[in-house]
């Protein structure tokens, strides 16, 4: 049978960083093919090159045997690629109906609008997929997400798509709406349409997937059908490489535990935390996106403060509701999202490195600009900032040097818990392994780190413990011996916690 | 940061203040006489007053709309409390004063708390403490100052105008904390990202409650100078007067954006926009002329800032 879509050999580069290598990739009508890979293994770019978003450095797409080139999205929804984004694209103040035929509403026979040939062909659209009780002319605004999706999948079919890409479709909905959403995925595979599914959830891709594509590091791993591949191979094809090599963790004494959390809690986002961290100990912490992860430490470091449990620091509780109190009690954060959270970009070097420390840098509130500049160019020397010097732009360095940037501002601040949230995403390989050379010596110096990471090398490679997260609380614990890339990969995404007793145990 | 970029835009405005002059001079032998600018002086004292906190306000990426209104408000106060309650004049000037950082206070607790953007809370603020001045007032004006009051806004101190020594201590003043202060730091970082600012432990809420309180209470203080410099007391006072205060701040480079902008270029705009203004108007040219000509000003030296700065920074 001829493939809907066919991709061979693409690449793509975003300046030095190759992000997809060679790629060869196709999908058969009525297949539910799914991708797999780790957080920036290049799933999304490749999408974004079926979809028309990017255009590829090199290779070829070919829909239904003909060689295409798209140029924007509009060029592949003509060609009936439809995409289903993780954030979806419908207009809140327009009804059902209109949401599925805009751009290319029914007309009568004067041209206008013909509103019940739209409503009734949304109507039909939306029972083929078993949604009776989606009401066609309801605004989109006010239903769930679980509706909007299938409103968008509705759309896709009213314009004859025969691929649609679907980017973690369930990631944001409950259980039994993901299950409704399964089924409506099987209905689409009936009517021979191609179906390009990204998940994290195993389940669901044993669930519903015929075949199994998995990239890392941007390299095409391999393609299986579902029937060869166990949980336990897919996670490995995913994560890989050789572990030991590529993460340099020095083993230090682990000293006095520094922070205790007892039941922590924050709304129902991180549900009951408890842990430990000791001085010279690195703690990562898995977990898919939406786990809790970030939120909880984001609690520690007092942006959204506990509003349930106790935080401890020596033994002695304290109180957290802000940032500059977690300062002040030796709680260093190092954020999730560097240009957003971190770096004030359009400064200077110098003014975002004293920025957690002004107060100390100032004499009667006015700041030492001759402390402050030596601050920058000793914080330049030691992370190994590669800059013009402390007067550049921050906007103006690579990933890597900023994320040093933000490192060097926290470690200015002499903290004795450093968290760090993603450290190395969008980083270079170069750069990645400085960081984790910093954080594993920074450690060696007596500092607790808390460490966030979506990628599982990257946890298992730097940490001595390692704890998993699901549904805002931890569901696993894991010494640095007993962390396998399968044990910690069925916590993340386990559906019930039998599986998690077993694996620990 | 960026200290090179602000100079420039300085540079343009010092450029086209030069120029301005020289037309001026040209077009009227009345408009380089020490009477003439020494009235100018006075006359852009109270613009210039309260320029000065709505920089550190634009700085931080808001607004403040309600500065035309707390003064009114602030100068019907004034009135009230000396000529309707009976007391004591040095005491009504002191609690004038005060009801402007109250208000301006009120400003910040609406947008620290309730989360509401600067734009929209001072929009009602604009309309809520001018109400307030209107129901106050009835409509009535106050006179009959005494004679000692009048030296804040008539009277001279060493040769120069009194108010433009509050301008010049204030100016200066806001000028250090605003380039050399933990306090003048976190203003920027607040326009440059807010974020950010509040993920490096900086106090955000703090120092805009601060901001905005500062903006009311000097919106207080040049209520009273304008009294005094008008002998009347009007409840209209001041309507419209937000528009000239931002168009003299962002004349003078700072970004509406926020994150950017100088005391040293509001000082200049404000300069430049009196300037234009009288010297229109000795040149014969009516008012709305002269709005015409402002206006055309603020988006050239916005253009022009920001293609200079866009080659800068390539």
């Amino acid at each position: 049978m001829m493939p809907v879509v066919e991709v061979s050999n693409i690449s793509k580069s975003f300046g030095n960083l190759r992000v997809l290598k060679d790629i060869s990739f196709d999908v058969r009508p009525g297949e539910v093919h799914a991708l797999l890979g780790e957080n920036g293994a290049g799933k999304s770019t490749l999408i974004k090159i079926i979809s028309g978003v990017l255009q590829p450095d090199g290779g070829e797409i070919k829909v239904e045997g003909d060689v295409v080139r798209f140029a924007s999205p509009r060029d592949a929804r003509h060609t009936g690629i439809a995409t289903v984004y993780q954030e979806l694209l419908l207009f809140p103040e327009l009804t059902v109906a209109e949401n599925v035929y805009l751009g290319h509403a029914p007309r009568t026979k004067w041209r206008t609008l013909d509103w019940q040939a739209m409503r009734a062909g949304a109507r039909a659209l939306l029972d083929s997929l078993d949604s009776h009780d989606l009401d066609v002319d309801t605004k989109v605004g006010l239903l769930s997400v679980a509706n909007r999706q299938r409103v968008e999948i509705a759309k896709a079919l009213s314009q004859d798509a025969r691929l649609v890409i679907m980017d973690e479709p369930t990631a944001a909905l409950a259980d039994a709406d993901a299950k409704r959403l399964l089924s409506v995925v099987r209905r689409l595979r009936e009517r021979g349409v191609g179906i390009v599914y990204v998940s994290h959830r195993m389940p669901e891709i044993f669930a519903l997937a015929d075949r199994v594509t998995v990239l890392r590091d941007g390299a095409f791993i391999g393609t299986k059908p579902i029937g060869e591949v166990t949980e336990a191979s897919l996670v490995s094809m995913m994560v890989g490489r050789s572990i030991d090599q590529l993460f340099p963790k020095v083993a230090t004494a682990v000293g006095e535990t520094i922070l205790e959390m007892k039941n922590v809690s924050y709304r129902n986002v991180v549900n009951n935390i408890s842990l430990k961290l000791r001085a010279g100990e690195i703690v990562g912490i898995a977990g898919l996106i939406g786990s809790g992860r970030t939120e909880t430490a984001l609690t520690i470091f007092g942006i959204t403060p506990a509003t349930g449990g106790e935080i401890l620091i020596d033994g002695k509780p304290v109180t957290i509701d802000s940032p500059a109190t977690a300062r002040s009690h030796g709680i260093a954060y190092v954020p999730e999202d560097r240009g957003l959270q971190g770096l004030i970009k359009p400064q200077t070097i110098r003014e975002n490195v004293s920025l957690a420390i002004l107060d100390r840098l100032a004499k009667l509130l006015v700041v030492d600009r001759r402390r402050e500049g030596a601050l920058a160019r000793e914080s330049i020397a030691r992370f190994g900032i590669r800059a013009r010097g402390a007067e550049q732009l921050v906007r103006q360095l690579s990933g890597g040097n900023q994320q040093k940037v933000v490192l060097a501002k926290w470690i200015a601040t002499e903290p004795r818990v450093l968290i760090m949230d993603e450290p190395t995403r969008g980083i270079d390989v170069g750069a990645k392994a400085e960081i984790h050379a910093l954080m594993s010596k920074l450690a060696g110096q007596g500092l607790a780190v808390l460490m966030i990471s979506s990628e599982l090398p990257e946890v298992l490679g730097m940490s001595d413990r390692v704890l998993v997260m699901r549904g805002g609380a931890i569901v696993a614990e894991f010494d640095r011996a007993e962390a396998t890339p399968d044990a910690v990969g069925a916590a993340m995404t386990a559906a019930g916690k039998h599986a998690v007793a077993e694996l620990a145990s | 940061m960026t200290l090179r970029s602000f100079l420039r835009h300085e540079t343009i405005l010092l450029i086209l203040l030069v120029i301005a002059l020289i037309i001026l001079a040209q077009q009227s032998d009345k408009f380089f006489t020490t009477d003439n600018l020494l009235n100018q002086g006075r006359l852009m004292a109270e613009v210039g007053l309260l320029a000065l906190p709505m920089t550190f306000v634009i700085v931080t990426g808001g607004i403040d709309l309600s500065v035309g209104s707390i003064f009114g408000l602030s100068a019907i106060l004034l009135g009230v409390f000396w000529h309707g309650l009976g007391i004591p004049l040095p005491v009504a000037m002191v609690l004038a004063v005060l009801v402007g950082g109250v208000a301006g206070l009120g400003n910040g607790l609406i947008m620290t708390r309730f989360n509401v953007p600067p734009l929209i809370a001072t929009l009602a603020t604009l309309a809520l403490y001018r109400g307030l001045a209107e129901g106050i007032s009835q409509a009535r004006s106050v006179r009959g100052y005494p004679e000692w009051f009048f030296v804040l806004g008539q009277g001279e101190v060493l040769g120069l105008p009194t108010q433009l020594w509050f301008l010049f201590g204030l100016a200066i003043a806001a000028a250090a904390v605003l380039g050399l202060t933990t306090f003048g730091r976190t203003t920027y970082a607040i326009g440059a990202n807010e974020v950010a600012a509040r993920f490096s432990g900086l106090n955000v809420a703090r120092t805009k409650l601060i901001i905005y309180a500062t903006s009311g209470l000097i919106a207080g203080l040049a209520a009273v100078i304008f009294v005094s410099r008008v002998s009347t007391t009007r409840s209209d006072m001041g309507t419209g007067l937000e528009l000239d205060v931002i168009t003299a701040v962002v004349l003078g480079g700072t970004s509406i954006f926020g994150g950017k902008g100088t005391i040293i270029g509001t000082i200049l705009g404000l300069v430049l926009m009196q300037v234009m203004k009288s010297g229109l108007a000795l040149a014969g040219v009516k008012g709305d002329g002269t709005i015409v000509v402002i206006g055309v000003v603020l988006i050239a030296a916005i253009l022009l800032g920001n293609l200079l700065s866009r080659n800068g920074d390539g």
